[in-house]
């Protein structure tokens, strides 16, 4: 908080400025104030324009090295990594323009984190939603073990909402990023759909976990005993997307189950792998799953 | 975990026939915990044949079973079963550029070796794959440097232009070590070919057919050959003989050209001094490669040492024809493997719309395939979307079938190349619009234009990728 006395000093100075020293402001700085405050009121400008978007630039086209040796050389490598390369600086920090940067990704991760998704997608996409045990966000990042639990009700729930014994079960949960989810479900629900129709597959209803950690799927797997859970979850953002998803997928999975038995499909976002073509890819993966009734590694190892 | 791929080239040329075999090796680039990228991560040539005469029977047929005998005895001596070659192109090139010969050799070697990519090259193309058999595209692309390479054989002189690894240009000209053919012991003239001939009569030079010639006499023509070969990449005044010599096309002057490498017997032959003997080739190859080494090409251009030199087509051949196409595909194995399909590339406005209006925009552009009521395959190109909205994809694939509704009557399957990535939506979207087991390919990452033609093997890596030679004939 700025105290008052800096308050008056900021304000004495913006006023000086203003009326470039015609008014005594020192004397009666209040009723100056409420006066000049009404005035500026008054006669703003509300402009159309609207401030540059810092994070439509693209970092691996962005550049600012001045008098580069070989500036196309140094462009040229940086196609290769999403990195903060070739910034240049100011004195012995960033640019601004970087700085901030750097600050609105690291926002947007955290916003990632502690947002919700949105419940009118939930509805618009007919999800059955549950929760895990978590009670808020908080809960959700300091205790995982209670992201892979869920109350009775809520089982029964899942139980009621879903076909039991189905081949396919298709779960979505926010996890650590519910901007992935907010980015992608909207456009892999329909391709995995599609994909799986070549080969006369299909799923039901898609079940919509709060608070998911990964391993809900298998509570998820025992109570509706499907055959295959795909899970499409929200990745741990960083600072070069904040919208990545993956998809967990497994055969038959069971609580406590071993890790190596998940089949794991990451970097599903629009610089990664676009969230159709993951779709198409994950209805095929099902399918080889169905054939050869095993996930993980110990899918890897039939073929 | 690399996989390797035996892939053999054969260049069948108008003078000389060679082989290499050579290994490919393709590798998963992705991460275990993502959608697999494969691509050809290396190569090496592990065998180069012997250098024979093209077998040709009258007008100018090739002998195919010769061709088969020759392609079984390299084999043996190379150690290798035919069963082990995965992939491979068989490029056909100069006079015997024909499509009998095509069809001849594809029957006469099909079975033998493989999944064969038979290509007729035109002299566009043969520019091309000798440039990146010389090594050329990799040093632009390393150096970022223009770089022309020149293959200079017995009838041809190829030419084509790098830049940061990417062919812009291609020409051709008639000019070549054999195009005067010399008697090494009486050093009698036996052939003049027909162009030089002209060229010899505007000048009233002394050089006649069956005549005892020697390298002072011929010194004047040589001249003007190598004068003409400066003119191709922009250097000096230009020849009046310049249009006349060039075969189909010359680059387009005033690019700019840095780097210069030569391939082709000729650029053996590239030295300052003539050796004791200069008809023991029984031709004007070593004058003129002693022409080069006096002139402006080596003086004014930065010479880029070359990986190949006589073997650069074949090696270009074996090694630098095919890619792979990306890893998410559609695909139905029965129509693989597919040849020299025409691309009918949609422009970007085309894409844009609804499926009707795009369909419409199809039907206009296959129609300018379809000449005189005979019926012509094409393969679909199209630039595709970065990262699209599923209804893209659905808009997209109704066009695309609507579109090609000629075909889908004719039972043609249908072949759908994309350049971004998503082919694999792409192609299960349009097979949920075909009539059922409907045969087609839909595959992605693999840039083509109007103009070029394509041939797509069998899968490799397991079923994931396509092999794909694509056959580029223009430039923009």
């Amino acid at each position: 908080m700025v105290d008052e006395k800096n308050l008056k000093t900021i304000i004495e100075n913006i006023l000086n400025e203003m009326t470039a020293g015609n008014v005594d402001v020192t004397n009666d700085v209040q009723s100056a104030v409420a006066v000049k405050a009404a005035e500026t009121v008054s006669q703003s400008k509300i402009e159309d324009g609207c401030i540059p978007d810092i994070t439509e630039v693209d970092i691996k086209k962005q550049f600012l090295v001045p008098h580069a040796e070989d500036p196309e050389g140094y462009q040229k490598m940086k196609q290769y990594t999403p990195a903060r390369l070739g910034l240049w600086r100011a004195g012995t920090r960033y640019k601004t323009q970087s700085t901030l940067r750097f600050r609105a990704d690291h926002a947007a991760a955290q916003d990632a984190v502690f947002s919700y998704v949105d419940e009118a997608l939930v509805k618009e996409m007919n999800f059955v939603a549950v929760e895990t045990l978590c009670r808020d966000k908080d809960e959700y990042v300091t205790r995982p073990d209670l992201g892979r639990q869920f109350s009775p009700e809520m089982c029964e729930k899942i139980k009621e909402n879903t076909t039991h014994g189905a081949k396919i079960q298709v779960v979505v949960g926010d996890g650590l990023s519910s901007a992935a989810i907010g980015a992608n479900i909207k456009e892999i629900i329909p391709s995995i759909k599609q994909g799986l129709k070549m080969f006369n597959l299909d799923f039901d209803s898609v079940v919509f976990v709060k608070h998911a950690r990964v391993p809900s799927m298998d509570k998820i797997g025992e109570l509706t005993d499907a055959d295959v859970v795909c899970l499409l979850i929200g990745e741990r953002p960083g600072l070069v997307t904040a919208e990545s998803m993956s998809a967990y997928i497994a055969y038959r999975p069971t609580v406590d189950m071993p890790e190596a038995r998940r089949t794991v499909i990451s970097n599903i976002h629009s610089g990664g792998t676009p969230a159709v073509e993951a779709g198409a890819y994950i209805a095929e993966l099902i399918k080889n799953m169905l054939d050869k009734k095993k996930s993980g590694i110990d899918l890897k190892e039939a073929e | 975990m690399t996989e390797k791929i035996l892939s053999v080239g054969i260049d069948l040329g108008t003078s000389t026939t060679q082989l290499v075999l050579s290994e490919l090796f393709i590798e998963n680039m992705a991460s275990a915990f993502s959608i697999p990228r494969i691509v050809i991560s290396d190569k090496k040539v592990i065998y180069r044949s012997d250098i024979r005469f093209t077998p040709i029977l009258a007008d100018n047929l090739i002998d195919a079973d010769a061709i088969k005998d020759f392609v079984e005895a390299q084999y043996l001596k190379a150690g290798i079963q035919k069963e082990d070659i995965q992939m491979g192109a068989v490029i056909i090139t100069g006079e015997t550029a024909r499509k009998e010969n095509a069809s001849k050799v594809l029957s006469a070697l099909s079975g033998f070796a493989g999944d064969f990519v038979v290509a007729t090259a035109g002299p566009d193309l043969e520019s091309i794959i000798a440039g990146k058999g010389a090594g050329a595209h990799l040093y632009s692309k390393e150096k970022r440097l223009s770089v022309v390479n020149l293959d200079i054989g017995g009838g041809t002189t190829n030419l084509a232009l790098f830049e940061e690894g990417e062919v812009v240009d291609t020409g051709c000209l008639d000019i070549g070590g054999r195009l005067i053919k010399v008697e090494p012991k009486t050093k009698k003239i036996t052939y003049i070919a027909p162009k030089i001939q002209e060229i010899i009569n505007k000048k009233g030079l002394a050089i006649q057919l069956n005549q005892p010639t020697s390298v002072e006499q011929l010194q004047p023509i040589i001249q003007e050959m190598v004068h003409l070969l400066e003119n191709s990449v922009g250097l000096g005044m230009q020849s009046q003989f310049y249009q006349y010599i060039i075969t189909n096309k010359g680059l387009r002057l005033g690019q700019c050209i840095k780097g210069i490498s030569f391939s082709g017997g000729v650029a053996d032959c590239i030295a300052k001094e003539l050796p004791e003997d200069p008809f023991k080739y029984g031709d004007i190859g070593l004058l003129l490669g002693q022409g080069i080494a006096h002139s402006r090409l080596v003086m004014e251009k930065e010479v880029i040492p070359s990986v190949e030199t006589i073997r650069a087509t074949v090696v270009g051949a074996g090694s630098h024809t095919a890619e792979v196409s990306g890893s998410t595909i559609t695909y139905t194995k029965a129509i693989l493997p597919i040849q020299n399909i025409p691309i009918l590339k949609l422009a970007k406005a085309d894409e844009i719309g609804t499926s009707d209006e795009m369909a419409t925009k199809i039907r206009e552009k296959l129609q300018w395939y379809q000449l005189e009521n005979e019926f012509q395959k094409i393969a679909l190109g199209l630039s595709g979307e970065k990262n699209p909205s599923f209804q893209t994809v659905l808009t997209l694939a109704e066009a695309i079938v609507k579109g090609l509704e000629t075909l889908i009557q004719r039972k043609e399957p249908l072949i759908i190349m994309v350049q971004e990535d998503m082919a694999k939506a792409l192609g299960q979207s349009i097979h949920s619009l075909l009539p059922k087991d409907y045969p087609f390919v839909c595959l992605d990452s693999v840039r083509v234009e109007n103009g070029d033609y394509i041939d797509i093997g069998n899968p490799i890596a397991g079923g994931t990728v396509l092999p794909v030679v694509v056959k580029t004939l223009v430039f923009n």
